[in-house]
This record gives structure tokens, sequence and C-alpha cells, in this order.
């Protein structure tokens, strides 16, 4: 004595619809009703706005990944591409690169013929970290001298390498940023340093002439026309690298 | 440069390289046309200026701090002709190129006057001032920054006393970075005397009148020969007033500059 209720079946306008009651076939060629379709008076006077989700679906044959479904993006949201390679961010090309500078004897330059400018600011907020930790709030200072040098650099190089000189500024700007690898580690190093004496400029000496290393080599590597020059643009690569230690000894 | 680089290639992907590029495109784009027309017309090609190499470094500080020394350098000559122009400190000048005389650069002639010498100096007095600025417990980088600006207004100011006292003379054909080049030899000199400040201490004061002797003659002997020998008329007793006018002119120069204890 049980009653058949006749249960219509639960019709998605996006996608197929997987379960398939036994005896709706027919009410899927309806048209299929967003599920949150306001309500249209029929006789009322006043406007209403009615959104055309419902007809849109209709109108286009089968369902379609989710396009026009009225939660908008949903569906969209497995297409989109990640975050961080959106934005040009690839932190392992980042940590490749980073460690290729701890070594200070030998420089390996296959990763950094692709410059990216990514490591480089991260490098840079951290040294403002550990120069903030000193008490020194200096982030404009550092921002500031990383461009001038840089453009010093720049203009340094390609003007010795004549003809031959490719160094481009992205380039130049990038393997600066990631020779300040040295420098901050000197900064977090001289946070346990006591402020007078002979053993912070000396610790700073040291990493000064491992960063000039480091700069020279990548830059002599990465653009043409430098490797008769490489006297003259080490030593402006460590007037740089000076500079910079300044802020952390001082 | 290489003219023909763009230094903004972009080969990768992504937001902030795409939106750089395309940034420093705009700017440098049209900026080289604008660069090239306009400013080769005030400059001479900074590129001939550059063209040194470690061994022509050395020996130019050699004689720049220690101008007294007559040595002449051996290596660079080639041809009778040339022994006699070092011989006589001049430049050297090639065969004309398109009906234009050029000198030689200065990785083949010790006279010619480049401009690694200068700006490194420059940079090397920066660094030597903070130093300095840094032992006297006044470093700040506000103070440093000051330096900069300070340094380069007396580089401009003794570009413009010695291209005024060229023009006086009568006769300016020389290019405005060569006079640069000159006006900015003064800082190794500078940076001489900064370092004895920090090591020395009270012996500064010496060493800085050595430096400012040193600088008074190299300038008088350069300029004598080299820029001078452009003009055409010659009226020797002005000629040697304005002279050691512009070699004195350095003493107050220099110890304004490399006086780190003030402001």
């Amino acid at each position: 004595m049980t009653k058949e209720f006749g249960v219509p079946p639960v019709v998605f306008p996006s996608g197929g619809n997987p379960t398939v009651a036994a005896g709706g076939n027919t009410q899927q060629r309806l048209v299929p009703i967003a599920p949150f379709q306001p309500p249209r008076p029929s006789n009322s006077g006043i406007p209403f706005m009615s959104f055309e989700v419902g007809s849109a679906a209709a109108t286009t044959s089968g369902p379609i990944g989710g396009g026009t479904g009225p939660i908008g993006g949903v569906a969209n949201f497995d297409d989109e591409e990640p975050l961080l390679d959106e934005l040009g961010i690839h932190p392992d090309q980042i940590w490749k690169k980073t460690k290729s500078i701890l070594n200070p004897f030998r420089a390996n330059p296959t990763f950094h013929k692709d410059s990216d400018l990514s490591g480089p600011i991260f490098l840079y907020l951290s040294f403002c970290l550990f120069q903030l930790l000193a008490g020194k709030i200096q982030f404009g200072v550092i921002l500031g001298w990383i461009v001038v040098s840089s453009i010093f650099l720049y203009v340094v190089f390609n003007m010795l390498a004549g003809r031959h000189g490719n160094l481009d500024l992205h380039t130049c700007t990038s393997v600066i940023g990631y020779c300040l690898l040295p420098v901050v580690i000197l900064s977090a190093i001289s946070l346990f340093v006591p402020q007078n004496g002979v053993l912070r400029p000396g610790i700073a000496g040291v990493f000064v002439i491992w960063a000039t290393r480091a700069c020279t080599n990548l830059m002599v590597a990465v653009a043409d026309g430098g490797e008769e020059h490489r006297g003259l643009i080490a030593y402006a690569c460590f007037l740089i690298y000076t500079l910079f230690s300044l802020l952390v000894v001082f | 440069m290489n003219p023909k680089s763009n230094p903004f290639s972009a080969a990768g992907s992504g937001l902030i390289r795409g939106g750089l590029s395309a940034y420093g495109e705009k700017i440098f784009g049209s900026g080289s046309e604008y660069v090239q027309s306009n400013i080769s017309k005030c400059f001479s090609d900074p590129q001939y200026y550059f063209q040194v190499n470690d061994h022509y470094v050395r020996n130019k500080l050699k004689i720049v701090l220690l101008p007294f020394l007559n040595r002449v350098s051996e290596i660079f000559l080639v041809g009778i002709r040339k022994r006699i122009k070092v011989f006589l400190k001049t430049k050297i000048i090639t065969e004309p190129v398109g009906g234009r005389l050029s000198y030689e650069p200065p990785i083949n002639d010790i006279n010619a006057p480049d401009l690694y010498i200068p700006c490194m100096s420059f940079a090397t007095y920066l660094v030597l001032a903070g130093i300095s600025l840094g032992l006297s417990g006044k470093f700040t980088p506000e103070a440093l920054n000051w330096k900069f600006v300070t340094g380069m207004i007396g580089w401009f100011s003794e570009v413009m006393l010695l291209k005024v006292s060229i023009l006086s003379l009568g006769g300016g054909e020389a290019p405005l970075l060569d006079m640069v080049a000159y006006a900015g030899y003064t800082f190794t000199g500078m940076c001489v005397a900064v370092l004895g400040k920090i090591t020395l201490g009270y012996t500064y004061y010496l060493i800085i009148l050595w430096t400012c002797l040193c600088m008074g003659i190299f300038f008088i002997k350069t300029m004598n020969r080299t820029l001078l020998s452009e003009v055409r008329s010659y009226d020797s007793s002005k000629h040697h007033y304005l002279l050691l006018c512009t070699a004195l002119t350095q003493f107050p120069l220099m110890f304004c500059l490399s006086n780190t204890s003030g402001t």
C-alpha cells in the first residue's frame, strides 16, 4: 500500500545529469532551470529584473564546462594558471639560483642566463628585515642604492665591452640582486657582533670579497665582452658591495 | 653601448617582466633616437673614453698621482712618430678618418684622457668618505647621499671652469668629455687624501697639501700640452696666468670636498 510519489528528477544546468531518474526522461528535455531562479511575478506591477541565467543555459546546446553557470567562475577555477606562475615567480628556480651563489669559489652561471627580479626582491626584503632588527629603517635607501648601482654597473660594463657588449639592465639588476646574498648573511651575523671593534669590519671584508667574486664571475659568464676587462669590472662590483656593507657595519 | 641591443628584450613570461619590458620599450625605444641625434652634437662618442685595460689604468694612475716622474711607457710605442709624440706628452693623432682627425684611444696612448678612472675614483671617494664618516660616528645614508651631491656639484663646477678658461683663450674645439675627464682626475687625489685621513689622522693636512700640489702639476702639464694645442692664437702670459689660476682652484675645491668632519 505504498504510494508512488512522482518525484521529478533533479536537473543541473551545467553538465550532464549523473543520476537519471527512471521516469523522468521526458522532463530532461525541458528547459533546465537554474536552482535559484528568482520568482517571476505573473501579474504584479512591480518591475522585476530577472536574471537570464536559465535561458542562457537553454540556448546553448549541451553542457558547457560551467561557463554560464550561476556561480560564475567556480568551474573556471580549475583551468586557471596557478598564481605564482601567472606572476612569473618560480620558487624552485629562485632556490637554485640562490644556492649557486653559496659556493664562493666557483660560480655556476647556467641558472642565471634567464634573469628574474623576484629573487632579488625577496633578498632585498630580507636585507631590510635584518637591518630593521638592528634598529635601522632603511627600506628606501637600500632600494635606491640597488637601482643606482645597477645602472652604474650596466653603463660601465657596456662601455668597457664596446661593440660586443650585450648586457641588459634586467640581467644586470638580477645578478646584482642575487649577489646581495652574502651581504644579507652579513647583516644577519652582525646582529650578534659587538658594535665597536675590529671584528665587524673584518667580517664585512670577507663577505664583500665573496660577493665581489660571485658577481664578477656571473657578469662575465652571463654577458659577452667582459673577459678581458675582468679586473676593471671586479673593481666596480667591489665598490658596490662595499657601499652596502657600510650600511651594515656603521 | 651596443645600439642594436634592446635592453628589455623579454624572453620569459610573467606579469612583472612583461610590464617592465613594455615600459622600458617606451622609454628606451624612443630615447635612443633622441640620444643619437642630439647628444652626439654635445658629446663626442663616449665609447672612446672607455677603451682601457689594466695596464693603461695602472700607468695612468702613476702619472696622475706622481706627475713629476718623467717615465715614458715604452710598451705602447710603435713607430718613430709616435715615440716623439709620447715624449712631448701630446696626444697621438691617427690618420684622418673620413676627413676628421681622430686621436688614438686610451688603450694605445697613455696621454689620452679616459672616463673610466674619473668615474671609479669618484665612486671610491664616496666609499672612502662613507668609511671616514662611519669611523667618526656620523654615518647616515643621507650624509652619504649629500656627499654624492656635493661631489657632483664640485665636478660640474670644475668642468665649467675649464670650459670658461678654454673659451676665454679664444678657440675651443676641445671636446666636452675631455674636460669632464680631466676634471675627474682630481678625485684620485682626493681619494688619497681621504685615505690618509682615515689611516693617519693628523698627517691628513700634510697629505692634502701634497696631493693638491701633485694634482696642480698634473693639471698644468696636461693642459699645457693637450688642450691648448688646439688653441690657435698664442698669447703666452695670459695663458700662464690662467693655467696657474685653474691649478690653484684645486686647493679650495679639494679641501672643501674632503672635509668630512663637516656636514
